[in-house]
């Protein structure tokens, strides 16, 4: 007896996490899967419709503005996001008295409640009485209508979004730390500037790092939710209503639970091909084959 | 290598050992501990008493006002404790717990929910139990009784109702020159509140909107109900058509539409987020930003919270001068109600409670905490002499009017709303015009009403077999 807890002590000591994920995870994976193909609402059984609800999501004019919606937002906030920063963690990657101070002050931000965040950004973006339009003010610009001006409100939200880069930065930070001198003495001696060193020496040292920040925030772009259903409330006139809302609008405010499980499928499987993206271009760009 | 002798390798790894096993045992007894003698939840049940669980979504003072009705019937009874809880979301939460098989016995539910909820089985009718009761449709005012019904069946008792009448700032009218017959009386028909909107319009030296005679973006929070100020409805009587593109709903948008190409779409959206939020002191109406607002009856004590001194009328909601009839006021008419889940483990019980409520004196101390007006045919006079609203009367006259309208009931509500939230919105910014956006919310709702009605026969003939 002793020698068989002793040969599956492992097993043992993991089963609470394998009995979580099963409980928790696995099984309403499937579950989801299951109601995918009902109509079901909760409230009744879930009625077998086959494959009814993936063919009406083709149809869905609204899926195809939130998926639209989606992208825009991850295809301009990811690479902004990744651009500032790199450049922060290029500006404390510096041995100064105030590099910690400033490290502080990036990653706050992400430590701040979601909702809290978004009241704040509320007030400063209030086109009227807001912080940003005064200071725009100025310098003689009148500032839009952020929130309530379509193509406006987009352009909020993806500003709003580079208030939490604390995390990345911190990960590109440590990138950078970790790339040999030598390499850049080496630069140096062939005569490339700052800019042709941080393109051939820098950026290839934080492939990885691009990479493992790019995919994150591209599961994190399609599971935007909380801002927008705050600031905006997915409009004007949809114009900032993502998927992640729309999957919950349907599932808990319409009342369509088997109709959601299915967005929930194409939203796992369209994470999954965006995610490609960046694990492509960084093996184009920076292969060592 | 530790550089370390194998016994005294030995005697660390023993010493490592019992320091584990002394953590375990620590932890473990700590946790027997917080199990055996730990703190344990307050219950405050009397003991033998039949419990019923009652969810309701207030907070603040509406909440205490009906947490009071529950300590009084919990003091007047030997046998049946109501156990009073605020939910936040309550509609969503009762789902899901009626769907998990742990329901409360009651649930305090938006009368719009009630579609919905009913056709999915999740309530229990309440038909016998009110007829045995001798409770009637005659005790309440005229479109109280339509609120609790669905398919010819009773869901739920009310317990407030609200509806909704035109605001007036007399204040910021007067302080704006204007008086007469706009002041006296309130405007009447579109053309008269179009007309004290213009007078009531001031801008700043750049011609920024300071303040606004009325707007449709404020509160902003009904923007379907405008049709119905037209002549016009947004299902047909059997629920099964939507009709929002009639006429009437045409002209309504078209009207709605006026205000932004008149005044401009930024011009109109720079003085709206402006705006202070509802529930402050900020809210426009009681700055004089807004001088109407159309707002139900609970308006009062949000100015008696804010703006004590701030005078203020209400009158019936303008319409279409050929729509318009003194005796017959148009205006929306919501309301709260009680309904009993399905699978609840007390469902008499809890029909005691609710039918203890509907006495005279409870409805009405609950619809004066509230600020609303009384759900029965006929109110009291010492409710109306001491309401809170000094135009309580006028909300009255509109929930017993033959055309005060609810909320369409039907059970794909949620979706078609949806969509006329983002319908007006792109008609606000003049994107879309009056016809193409109800032609767009039209063919939504038809086919949500449709699909749903395909679902219906579905789930019978799968029943059936």
């Amino acid at each position: 007896m002793a020698t068989v807890l002793r040969e599956n002590a492992g097993w043992l000591w993991v089963m609470p996490w394998i009995v979580g994920l099963l409980v928790f995870f696995v099984t309403p994976l499937g579950m989801s899967f299951f109601y995918s193909l009902t109509d079901y609402n909760m409230l009744e059984a879930p009625l077998n419709v086959g494959a009814k609800n993936y063919a009406e999501i083709l149809r869905d004019e609204v899926f195809w503005k939130a998926v639209r919606n989606t992208l825009i937002y991850a295809g301009i906030s990811i690479p902004l996001t990744a651009a500032v920063s790199m450049a922060i963690a290029g500006l404390l990657d510096v041995d100064s008295r105030l590099s910690g101070i400033v490290r502080l002050c990036v990653f706050t931000p992400t430590v701040v409640p979601l909702v809290a965040a978004a009241m704040i950004w509320l007030w400063l973006f209030n086109s009227d009485a807001g912080l940003i339009n005064a200071l725009l003010g100025l310098v003689g610009i009148d500032g839009p209508n952020w929130l309530q001006a379509q193509g406006w409100a987009m352009s909020a939200l993806i500003v709003m979004n580079l208030w939490s880069i604390g995390q990345a930065v911190v990960i590109y930070l440590g990138a950078l730390q970790n790339v040999p001198q030598a390499l850049y003495e080496a630069a140096a001696l062939d005569g490339m500037g700052p800019v042709r060193r941080f393109v051939h020496v820098s950026l290839p040292g934080m492939a990885h790092a691009v990479v493992f920040n790019s995919i994150i925030q591209t599961i994190t772009a399609w599971q935007v939710f909380a801002t927008p259903y705050i600031m905006t409330e997915g409009g004007p006139d949809r114009s900032t209503y993502f998927y992640s809302h729309y999957l919950y609008d349907n599932a808990f405010l319409f009342q369509r639970m088997g109709y959601a499980s299915a967005l929930g499928w194409v939203q796992i499987v369209l994470i999954g091909l965006c995610a490609l993206v960046p694990w492509m271009i960084s093996r184009r760009l920076w292969s060592t084959r | 290598m530790t550089g370390m002798e194998p016994e005294q390798l030995s005697a660390t790894a023993r010493s490592i050992a019992f320091t584990r096993r002394a953590a375990i045992a620590g932890l473990g007894a700590a946790a027997a501990g917080l199990l055996l003698f730990g703190p344990r939840p307050r219950d405050d049940t009397p003991p033998g008493r039949v419990v019923v669980d009652y969810w309701e979504k207030w907070t603040g003072s509406e909440g205490v006002a009906m947490r009071r009705l529950v300590d009084e019937f919990n003091a007047t009874q030997d046998r049946i404790y109501v156990r009073y809880l605020t939910i936040g979301a309550i509609d969503q939460k009762a789902m899901i717990a009626i769907a998990g098989g742990a329901p409360p016995d009651i649930v305090g539910l938006w009368n719009f929910n009630l579609p919905a909820f009913a056709e999915a089985g999740a309530l229990m009718p309440l038909d016998d139990l009110a007829a045995a009761s001798g409770i009637s449709r005659a005790d309440y005012a005229s479109g109280v009784w339509p609120m609790l019904m669905h398919q010819q069946q009773l869901w739920g008792l009310i317990s407030t109702c609200g509806s909704l009448a035109l605001y007036l700032n007399i204040d910021a009218i007067e302080a704006a020159g204007v008086t007469g017959d706009a002041v006296r009386r309130g405007p009447q028909t579109i053309d008269e509140l179009d007309l004290l909107h213009e007078r009531l319009l001031a801008t700043d030296t750049r011609g920024r909107i300071e303040r606004v005679g009325f707007i449709h973006t404020d509160p902003g929070w009904w923007s379907w109900l405008w049709g119905y100020h037209f002549g016009g409805m947004l299902v047909n009587t059997t629920g099964t058509q939507a009709t929002a593109l009639s006429p009437q709903n045409v002209a309504a948008y078209e009207w709605v539409r006026s205000y932004p190409a008149r005044h401009g779409v930024e011009a109109l959206q720079l003085f709206q987020s402006g705006l202070g939020f509802y529930g402050t002191a900020l809210q426009p109406f009681l700055t004089g930003q807004v001088a109407t607002t159309i707002q139900g009856p609970w308006l009062a004590n949000l100015i008696e919270a804010f703006a004590p001194g701030l005078r203020y009328r209400a009158v019936p909601m303008p319409v279409e001068a050929s729509v318009y009839d003194p005796d017959r006021p148009v205006g929306l008419l919501d309301g709260d109600v009680l309904a009993i889940p399905r699978g609840a483990s007390q469902p008499e019980a809890a029909f005691e409670f609710m039918l203890w409520l509907q006495d005279r004196q409870r409805l009405e101390s609950l619809a004066s905490a509230h600020g609303k007006n009384s759900p029965l045919y006929d109110a009291s006079r010492g409710f109306l002499d001491n309401h809170p609203n000094r135009s309580i009367d006028v909300h009255g006259q509109l929930a017993n009017s033959e055309r005060a309208f609810l909320f369409p009931r039907v059970r794909v509500w949620p979706r078609y709303v949806a969509e006329f939230d983002a319908g007006f919105q792109s008609l606000w910014q003049l994107r879309k015009s009056p016809e193409a956006m109800l032609r767009d919310i039209q063919a939504v709702a038809q086919s949500a009403l449709d699909d749903a009605a395909e679902m219906r026969q579905l789930r019978a003939r799968s029943d059936a077999s």
